[in-house]
């Protein structure tokens, strides 16, 4: 078991740059998963972390040693590839252990290895299949029994769980979840889907243009955003966004929305300057009605109503935009009609214009 | 519509014959067009390969000087057949063909393997498509122009292979590995029966191995990327990669292009030819393969009947050892076990 660091870690192919400079510290044990959008750079980090690919520059530690000049054989990390990249001319049981048979482990450790693991997986009765008998499931699993079986100090999964359909997917994650608890073994877990990332990991780490954009708990993400793109790409359904313009004083916020419409909120440190602002509302914190005592009250038409059985996501014309708004009451509304709404002052976010998801 | 059709029909089957006749021709052009369509392809197949093959069977039972003419043909029964079983060239010739088959096999496909996976992993795609072109040139460069040259360069007093081992026993630090050339000087690489199969087998490697690269090279770029990266960081170096993933992964090409060597060696047939300067074989019949064999009984001979007999035998010793090698490689050589 070890943890990972990154000092300044930068990556160019070429002319373009993909990792501008990275500082992360993963404590040993602890389960961050690595977000962005596709070619953020996502798996260029992983391959550096695992030795098949070379850093530009910077350093990066496992266990506390820079092991930027060490083989992928010599860190003693586990990866699951998106692919799977299982051995076609392997069986299941030759996949699993294939890494223990070329560091020369004695053939009955490995059998009895393999076996154990292929019990915590439910492999056991697949071990003598080839890959191409497996379902896309099945692959999946021999391919994380394939890096659990090494006992590594980190693992290391690039989206592994992008290949399957949306039921096993969410199965899949909660067997990973469940596997965390038993073998707290350093994870990495690379993903493009935020509700991934937010379920399984104790820290997320929010990658955009080859920069880390904030780090924290998925709670910490999704309650104090860094920038707008933090903010919309975590949380789902995405965070709706107004232009407006800022005026504060040393203690309240006072937006006023294209329309006209005028919002307020108390004021906090990180808010930016007066002037051009965006406003952040998430869809989950606009309430349909007039709200008790608060001044944040606005209408707007409603364009759009898609039940989804426990909630329904209405679009409704507010300030000037088309914002999605989530009723957890299933009010009954009707196409075209005008709705009074009203938001939480806490709830509101004020970013900097101009840099959303 | 329908009503008019229909009258019409009745009207037909009214006026009997000639309507039938017309009717019959129809539909028996509708049964012909198909076979004028695929018909080039029938004649072909006739013509030069169905044809010449039951021909050869009828020349097997015959003994037939064609100088002498068609009519000159005479039932022989399984006297070629016994004739030729009983001559010993017969078996010199099968047993130079082995011999031939393979050392000049194995080392192509020993040495192809490793070449394009270098090529493959080490280089960049103009690169490497430059030396494969570069490496293809001698298996489309005529065999005959192939081996003229090497005669010339295998040649005992002037050839250019024993200046070159002359030279370097010559030379500084090689002399010492080659101080034993001048004693056995001048080596006769085509006229001694020691020599001759392996001068021969020589120019078959260097002229195939090229394209064995580029049936390995084609192998080799089909296992994806993803998979030597899964190896390394399963902990496997260069070579592991190359013995665990990379050579199971091209079994199928292989397995295909040992098929190729097998089937052409079997045949091999212009380098001897040109190496022994058409005679008999060379030295001590050394390098007397089958198919060289079958030309001396059926051209310089002119005993079409035991050549017919001879290429049906040649036909066999093929085939059985194609079967053997499906028998034993087939299975995982067709990607089945995957
Ligand atoms: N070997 C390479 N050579 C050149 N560019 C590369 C290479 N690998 C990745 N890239 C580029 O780096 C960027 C990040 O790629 P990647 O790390 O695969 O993104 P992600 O996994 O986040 O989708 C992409 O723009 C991609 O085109
Ligand atoms: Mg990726």
């Amino acid at each position: 078991m070890a943890g990972v660091e990154l000092r300044n870690l930068r990556k160019s192919f070429g002319k373009v740059e993909v990792l501008k400079g990275l500082d992360l510290k993963v404590e040993d044990g602890e389960f961050v998963a690595l977000v962005g959008p596709s070619g953020c750079g996502k798996s260029t980090l992983l391959r550096i972390l695992a030795g098949l690919e070379e850093e530009t520059a910077g350093d990066v530690l496992i266990g506390g040693e820079v092991v930027n000049d060490l083989s992928p054989r010599e860190r003693n990390i586990a990866m699951v590839f998106q692919s799977y990249a299982l051995y076609p001319h392997m069986t299941v049981a030759e996949n699993m252990g294939f890494n223990l048979k070329i560091s020369s482990k004695p053939k009955a450790e490995i059998k009895a290895r393999v076996q154990e693991t292929a019990e915590i997986l439910d492999l056991v009765h697949l071990l003598d299949r080839k890959p191409s008998q497996l379902s896309g499931g099945q692959r999946q699993r021999v391919a994380m029994g394939r890096a659990l079986v090494r006992n590594p100090d980190v693992f290391l999964f690039d989206e592994p769980l992008s290949n399957l359909d949306a039921k096993l997917r969410v199965q899949m994650r909660e067997e990973i979840k469940r596997l965390h608890h038993k073998v707290r073994t350093t994870k990495i877990y690379v993903t493009h889907d935020q509700i991934e990332a937010m379920t399984l990991a104790d820290r997320v780490v929010i990658l955009d243009r080859g920069i880390i954009q904030q780090v924290g708990t998925p709670t910490e993400l999704y309650r104090n955003p860094a920038n707008a793109f933090v903010a919309g790409f975590i949380g789902s359904p995405a965070m709706n966004f107004l232009p407006g313009m800022l005026q504060s004083d040393s203690d309240t916020a006072r937006i006023e929305l294209e329309d006209g419409s005028v919002l307020t909120a108390p004021r906090k440190p990180n808010h930016p300057r007066d002037g051009k602002v965006l406003l952040g509302l998430r869809p989950e914190h606009i309430m349909l009605g007039e709200g008790t005592g608060t001044s944040n009250a606005l209408t707007g038409r409603i364009d759009l109503i898609e039940p989804t059985g426990a909630q329904n996501h209405l679009r409704i014309k507010l300030g000037g935009q088309s914002t999605t708004v989530v009723d957890n009451n299933l009010t009954e509304v009707e196409l075209g009609q005008n709705v009074a709404v009203h938001v939480d002052p806490d709830k509101i976010h004020i970013f900097e214009a101009g840099n959303t998801a | 519509m329908s009503i008019t059709g229909s009258q019409i029909d009745g009207v037909a089957v009214a006026t009997a014959p000639a309507a039938r006749k017309r009717r019959l021709s129809k539909s028996l052009k509708k049964r012909l067009i198909p076979w004028l369509f695929i018909s080039p392809f029938i004649i072909l197949f006739l013509t030069f390969t169905l044809f010449p093959m039951l021909f050869s069977v009828y020349l097997s039972v015959h003994e037939w000087n064609p100088v002498a003419g068609l009519s000159s043909m005479e039932y022989v029964g399984l006297a070629n057949y016994q004739l030729t079983l009983t001559d010993p060239w017969l078996w010199q010739s099968l047993y130079n063909t082995v011999w031939l088959a393979v050392v000049s096999g194995v080392p192509q496909h020993l040495l192809a393997i490793p070449v394009a996976y270098l090529l493959v992993t080490g280089l960049r795609g103009g690169l490497r498509h430059f030396y494969t072109a570069f490496m293809f040139i001698p298996y489309i460069t005529s065999t005959v122009a192939v081996s003229l040259i090497f005669f010339s360069i295998y040649s005992a007093n002037s050839g250019i292979l024993n200046q070159m081992l002359l030279g370097l026993s010559d030379m500084p630090v090689f002399s010492w590995f080659f101080s034993w050339v001048p004693d056995v000087m001048p080596i006769r690489w085509l006229t001694s029966s020691d020599l001759l199969k392996p001068s021969i087998a020589m120019v078959v490697i260097w002229k195939y191995t090229g394209f064995n690269i580029v049936v390995y090279s084609a192998g080799f770029l089909t296992v994806s990327r993803d998979l030597y990266d899964a190896a390394r960081v399963d902990g496997c170096n260069r070579w592991q990669q190359f013995w665990h993933v990379a050579l199971p992964m091209i079994r199928p090409f292989v397995f295909f292009a040992v098929t190729l060597t097998i089937i052409g060696n079997l045949q091999l047939f212009e380098e001897p030819f040109v190496l022994t300067q058409a005679q008999s074989g060379g030295v001590a019949q050394a390098g007397l393969t089958a198919s060289y064999y079958l030309y001396l009984v059926g051209w310089q001979w002119l005993e079409m009947g035991s050549a017919a007999a001879i290429s049906w035998i040649l036909f066999l010793f093929i085939a059985i050892a194609t079967s053997v090698h499906f028998y034993f490689n087939g299975r995982k050589g067709l990607g089945e076990d995957r």
